[in-house]
């Protein structure tokens, strides 16, 4: 996608991670790491966003709100999905409270019309800042992917 | 004045700390990530040696690793995405068939990227025919005793109903 070459926005949103992964988004943009070098910024709300920085299982209380703040991120929105709790609901994934990460959100939003044009999963408990700086390497075309069939 | 006299002045004494520092930035994806050997990343799957008999699954936290039966083989699938990388099923396997790694670059855009499965054939049981178990496993439990070879083709169902026939027959009863 074109527009991800430019730099990316990006807003975090925390939907009851255990704050982890939530730390490592912060070393991420330390000059240790500086992912202001991809011209990666973290910025206060969804609306000014490129990308959304998901962690956390989606536990039912924070539900709406992180529909509203799906909402809010300008077309073309992308969503990526930080942690194990984030990609298929981590250690939580059958509990009570939680929905179980982002699949099960990506149903939730398409019944209520939501687009979401880009999904990038970063397994990973909690993601190590260098898997962040992998995935937003991947997501602007810098390196190849490392899991999966098309890999190596 | 005095102000921005002080403010240039400690600009340029910052930017003598920053010279006698150096650069701290990691260049990272241009050069190797800050991974020990101690690291715990993505498991890897020996699938010549794995015998599927299901002691990775029963300790998983997350169920990352799970064992379903799918058209009478038996499939162990992991997903990477649910993983928290505890490496139990490293510690567990009595065949050393899954090696911990230290990778952890695993971002990906499709989630079919995540899983990866191991397929075992299954043995049936001699009265049944039911596969319960893998054949693999089979061999792998004659290799550890040999007391087992009279029922080890039975499933855990005819092996009880066997076992209750033998008892009715020798202590009669049974109405």
């Amino acid at each position: 996608m074109r527009f991800l070459k430019k730099s990316i926005w990006v807003f975090h949103l925390n939907s009851g991670s255990c704050n982890g992964c939530d730390i490592e988004v912060v070393d991420v943009l330390t000059p240790y790491f500086d992912a202001e070098r991809f011209g990666v910024k973290l910025v206060a709300s969804p609306r000014h966003a490129d990308a959304l920085l998901f962690t956390g299982p989606v536990t039912l209380e924070s539900l709406p709100k992180v529909v509203n703040a799906v909402k809010a991120v300008p077309r073309p929105r992308i969503v990526v999905a930080l942690g194990s709790c984030a990609v298929g609901g981590g250690i939580w994934h059958d509990t009570y409270s939680t929905i179980g990460g982002v699949k099960e959100l990506l149903k939730i939003l398409d019944k209520q019309g939501v687009v979401v044009d880009a999904v990038y999963y970063v397994p990973g408990c909690p993601v190590r800042p260098e898997s962040i700086i992998h995935a937003i390497a991947l997501i602007k075309g810098l390196v190849k992917k490392r899991v999966g069939r098309e890999a190596s | 004045m005095a102000r921005v006299k002080s403010r240039v002045l400690g600009f340029l004494r910052i930017l003598g700390i920053a010279g006698r520092t150096g650069r701290v930035t990691r260049k990272y994806p241009y050069e190797p990530p800050l991974v020990t050997s101690d690291f715990r990343g993505k498991i890897e799957f020996d699938s010549e040696k794995c015998i599927g008999c299901g002691a990775c699954v029963l300790v998983c936290p997350s169920n990352a690793l799970e064992i379903m039966e799918r058209g009478g083989r038996v499939v162990l699938r992991y997903f990477i995405g649910r993983c928290i990388f505890c490496w139990r099923c490293v510690d567990v396997c009595p065949v050393e068939a899954i090696r911990g790694t230290t990778g952890f670059e695993l971002a990906t855009d499709n989630p079919n990227d995540l899983y990866e499965e191991v397929v075992h054939d299954t043995v049936g049981c001699s009265e049944c025919g039911r596969g319960f178990m893998t054949v693999k496993q089979k061999d792998y439990v004659l290799g550890k005793s040999s007391v087992v070879e009279n029922y080890i083709d039975l499933d855990p169902g005819c092996r009880r109903r066997k076992f209750l026939e033998a008892i009715e027959r020798r202590f009669g009863g049974g109405e």
